[in-house]
């Protein structure tokens, strides 16, 4: 599955929380208008490097499917940073 | 895309509920696992039944003296095993013509590895046996860093 969101959350002393939701499943549209052009140089690239584009792509769509469940929590100083992909 | 949350989405966007409550329903869609993994049953005949890791867990803890900034701080990571299982077989799209050049980068450092003998199942078994690992670093000397490396 694809990541659908990216959770920012940013806490700093005497400001209030901030959560920024960001809907990654509308890079969709933007990927799919693109994709004709993508596909050609992801094609190229591949081909230059001696690289099947069938796999490339193939590695990369596992990448992005396995993102969901990343999070990244940083703390310091009472500052509170937090990346969730959902 | 599951249902369920399928379903969170579109009350999400339907505004039926807050981004908080969509929040709480996907996480408990995904529950995350006890910190420490280990053993979660038996079988029939008693064995006990390990559960199979889900998430790499990287904790950094270090003190002002490290980072420069006012007290202590702290960085927390999670990454699903499965981008792990994706990132190495990222190695397998290395040109071979590129092999030869990390070969000979490596064994410079000191790391007697050569990649065109590795193969995919090789990389599978290595993120197989990650979920054994266990790494405690303490610093020494009034250095307080701690880094902690496991499996849940």
């Amino acid at each position: 599955m694809t990541p659908n969101f990216a959770v920012v959350q940013i806490e700093m002393p005497h400001w209030r929380t901030f959560r920024l939701w960001l809907p990654l499943f509308l890079l969709w549209i933007p990927l799919i208008l693109l994709s004709p052009i993508i596909l050609i140089v992801v094609v190229a690239v591949c081909l230059v490097g001696r690289v099947s584009p069938l796999r490339a792509l193939g590695a990369f769509w596992a990448i992005t499917c396995s993102l969901p469940g990343t999070e990244v929590t940083v703390h310091t100083d009472g500052n509170h940073v937090r990346v969730k992909i959902l | 895309m599951n249902e369920n949350r399928r379903q969170i989405l579109e009350m999400l966007a339907g505004g039926k509920i807050t981004a908080d409550e969509a929040e709480r329903l996907l996480a408990a869609l995904d529950p995350a696992p006890t910190a420490v993994p280990e053993f979660t049953g038996t079988t029939s005949n008693g064995a006990p039944v390990r559960t199979r890791a889900k998430y790499l867990r990287v904790l950094v803890e270090a003190d002002e003296s490290m980072t420069g900034v006012k007290g202590q701080t702290t960085v927390n990571v999670r990454v699903p095993m499965q981008l792990l299982r994706a990132g190495v077989r990222l190695a397998s799209l290395i040109p071979a013509q590129a092999h030869n050049q990390l070969d000979e980068a490596f064994n410079r450092k000191g790391i007697p590895i050569t990649l065109s003998q590795i193969k995919p199942e090789n990389l599978e078994e290595l993120i197989d046996h990650l979920e054994d690992v266990t790494v405690d670093v303490d610093g020494r000397d009034g250095n307080m860093t701690k880094v902690k490396v496991f499996c849940e």
